[in-house]
């Protein structure tokens, strides 16, 4: 007893002679419980009948309901379709955008030109540092039907008779916000698996080569099982994300500025839809119930990331 | 021998022929924006704009210079983009630089705090009470102040700092120095590079924003440049389909898809500017982060 007052002594003492240090350190911490920790408490308004006007008080004093909007969000008659919507992009997501910047940088790695393949590499990153909006911008100059530049030129070199509606097409959103998604991402994503094919040993190329192999055998053998960690790590780090578009991320943005009346089969997800019953609506439980439904999913997701990345490398991500 | 080098033909073939692709693909969409803005309005409408203005006019940058609306916007994010940006290196490398001192109290719990942020968050809509509750909403520090600590630049800070020597800061402190000196005086000037990429993800995030403005903000007044871009793409497209209706005339949007292509360019132009660092600190930063993981 004795002995657990003077540790605590020595502890305040301890806390003195560091307390600018720990002014530093305390400053951010309080930032991240107001900023970060009390919006988590503001979760249990999805099992409350809240209203805006109350308040953080009313957060915790207003009328529990139990599960009221779960029940009526998987009773919604909109429910399987964002949900369909929602885990088709994510998932056109993940098998396009994963390999094809493992393909890009095998692209890159070979090609033997230094000046083309610094411009083709510093190139294909750019779009990675615009914003959605204006990609949307520009893939409408491009892409819509009648105006855009690209089927403009179809039509008039006789391809097409009519413009394709990339853009308002409910059938065509998936393949339009996937390829864009790639697009944007691909180059970024590429930088990765470079650097890991930059560290691959060139002495087995060299053996390879005097042994017979050429290039395609030499990419099959050395290239993919040198960089098998690097995309094994990409690969855990974007479960955690899945549903929000993996790696590339991307799916509200997209779907918030692509999404309109006429492709809104196929464009709405969890995300929008809650945005919309939130902010547009004002119907701020339930939209953090229908938000809650895919954060829940997510964390699950997170979890078996971490628990794989641990099997693998025996460390995990948290 | 022969076989050989005929696959090795083939295979520089196909790799010059993709990445050329992939060059045109990638680049195009940003020429065309740049052609366009370039072009006079009516002109473009008639199509076959593609390689470089056919009608060429500066009277598209004159419409969006003039234009206040769009001035405003610019500066807008323009002071997001230089506050927003000091702010968050001040107080992320504060925060990260006393989170990586070894002698530091509670030093695990707070880093936990920090990673536990990092994969989980309330959700949109609590987070709007909040901003609300704090009077943040419908001000200019909704666009600053959320975004001052990021917990994944915390988490690279503190890798960073704790591989300076510590007998560094040891001597400084020796010499009388308080905590706050420690950390402007000796611990940054060494930090450059990941001062550098913190501020240039943070700035280029700052420029890209336009979601804080759909979410909270309702004045014009505070609306981002990227923000007005996507209500005046909106409304071109609404425009555009009422004309096909042949409800309009063609005159009200003569030159309104050139200005937003300007628009467009401008807010490329920025990042365009700071590409070449963006390469050099960008790639090392995604690599600091890579190499932890």
């Amino acid at each position: 007893m004795m002995k657990r007052k003077a540790d605590i002594r020595k502890g305040f003492r301890r806390f003195g002679r560091q307390i600018e240090l720990q002014a530093l350190a305390l400053a951010g911490v309080a930032y991240l419980l107001v900023f970060s920790i009390l919006p988590m408490f503001g979760i249990i308004i999805a099992f409350k009948a809240y209203k805006l006007t109350s308040g953080v008080q009313g957060i915790f004093s207003s009328e529990w309901i139990g599960l009221k909007y779960f029940t009526e969000f998987f009773t919604d008659y909109r429910f399987t379709e964002l949900l369909r919507n929602t885990i088709a992009l994510s998932t056109l997501k993940m098998v396009f955008a994963f390999p094809i910047p493992i393909l890009l940088a095998i692209l890159i790695s070979e090609c033997r030109s230094r000046p083309f393949k610094r411009l083709i590499q510093t190139a294909s990153y750019l779009p990675n540092f615009v914003s959605w909006v204006l990609v949307y911008g520009i893939s409408n100059a491009l892409l819509a039907q009648n105006s855009g530049a690209i089927n403009q030129l179809l039509v008039k070199l006789g391809i097409l008779e009519k413009g394709i509606p990339f853009l308002t097409d409910p059938g065509r959103f998936w393949g339009t916000a996937v390829v864009l998604s790639v697009w944007k991402s691909s180059g970024w994503w590429a930088i990765i698996f470079l650097a890991a094919i930059s560290g691959i040993d060139s002495t087995l190329y060299e053996a390879a080569s005097i042994d017979g192999a050429g290039r395609l055998r030499r990419i099959w053998h050395i290239t993919l099982p040198g960089i098998k960690g690097s995309i094994v790590t990409v690969l855990i780090l974007s479960i955690g994300s899945f549903l929000g578009g993996g790696m590339v991320g991307s799916n509200f943005e997209q779907s918030f500025l692509m999404g309109n009346t006429v492709n809104n089969a196929t464009s709405e997800i969890i995300q929008t839809y809650a945005f919309k019953m939130g902010m547009a609506q004002g119907r701020f439980s339930y939209a953090t119930a229908v938000d809650l439904v895919q954060s829940l999913i997510s964390i699950v997701l997170v979890i078996i990331s971490n628990r794989v990345a641990k099997k693998i490398s025996g460390e995990g991500l948290f | 021998m022969k076989r050989k080098f005929s696959e090795d033909m083939a295979v520089d073939l196909v790799v010059y022929i993709l990445l050329g692709l992939v060059g045109i693909v990638t680049l195009y969409p940003f020429y065309y924006t740049i052609v366009c803005s370039f072009n006079d309005g009516l002109d473009l409408m008639k199509g076959g704009v593609y390689l470089w203005p056919r009608k060429f006019t500066l009277g598209n940058y004159k419409l969006f210079l003039e234009d206040g609306d769009w001035r405003h916007a610019f500066l807008v994010s323009l002071a997001r983009t230089l506050v927003g940006t000091a702010m968050r290196v001040g107080f992320t490398s504060m925060f990260s630089y006393a989170l990586s001192r070894n002698n530091l109290m509670f030093k695990k719990g707070y880093r936990f705090l920090v990673v536990f942020t990092m994969y989980f968050s309330g959700g949109l809509i609590p987070f709007y009470v909040l901003l609300r509750n704090l009077g943040l909403l419908n001000s200019f520090w909704v666009y600053v102040i959320p975004g001052m600590v990021d917990a994944f630049f915390v988490m690279t800070g503190i890798n960073f700092f704790a591989a300076i020597p510590e007998s560094m800061i040891e001597a400084a402190k020796i010499d009388g120095a308080r905590e706050i000196k420690v950390l402007t005086r000796v611990v940054l000037p060494v930090s450059k590079p990941f001062l550098a990429t913190l501020a240039l993800f943070s700035a280029v995030g700052q420029w890209n924003s336009w979601l804080d403005s759909a979410y909270y903000v309702r004045d014009a007044k505070l609306h981002t440049l990227a923000y007005k871009m996507m209500t005046v793409i909106n409304q071109n497209i609404a425009t555009a389909n009422t004309e096909a209706a042949g409800q309009l005339s063609q005159a009200n949007t003569q030159t309104s898809f050139t200005v937003q292509a300007t628009a467009m360019a401008v807010s490329m132009l920025p990042i365009m500017c700071v590409y070449p660092f963006l390469q050099k600190y960008f790639v090392q930063g995604m690599m600091i982060g890579a190499v932890k993981e």
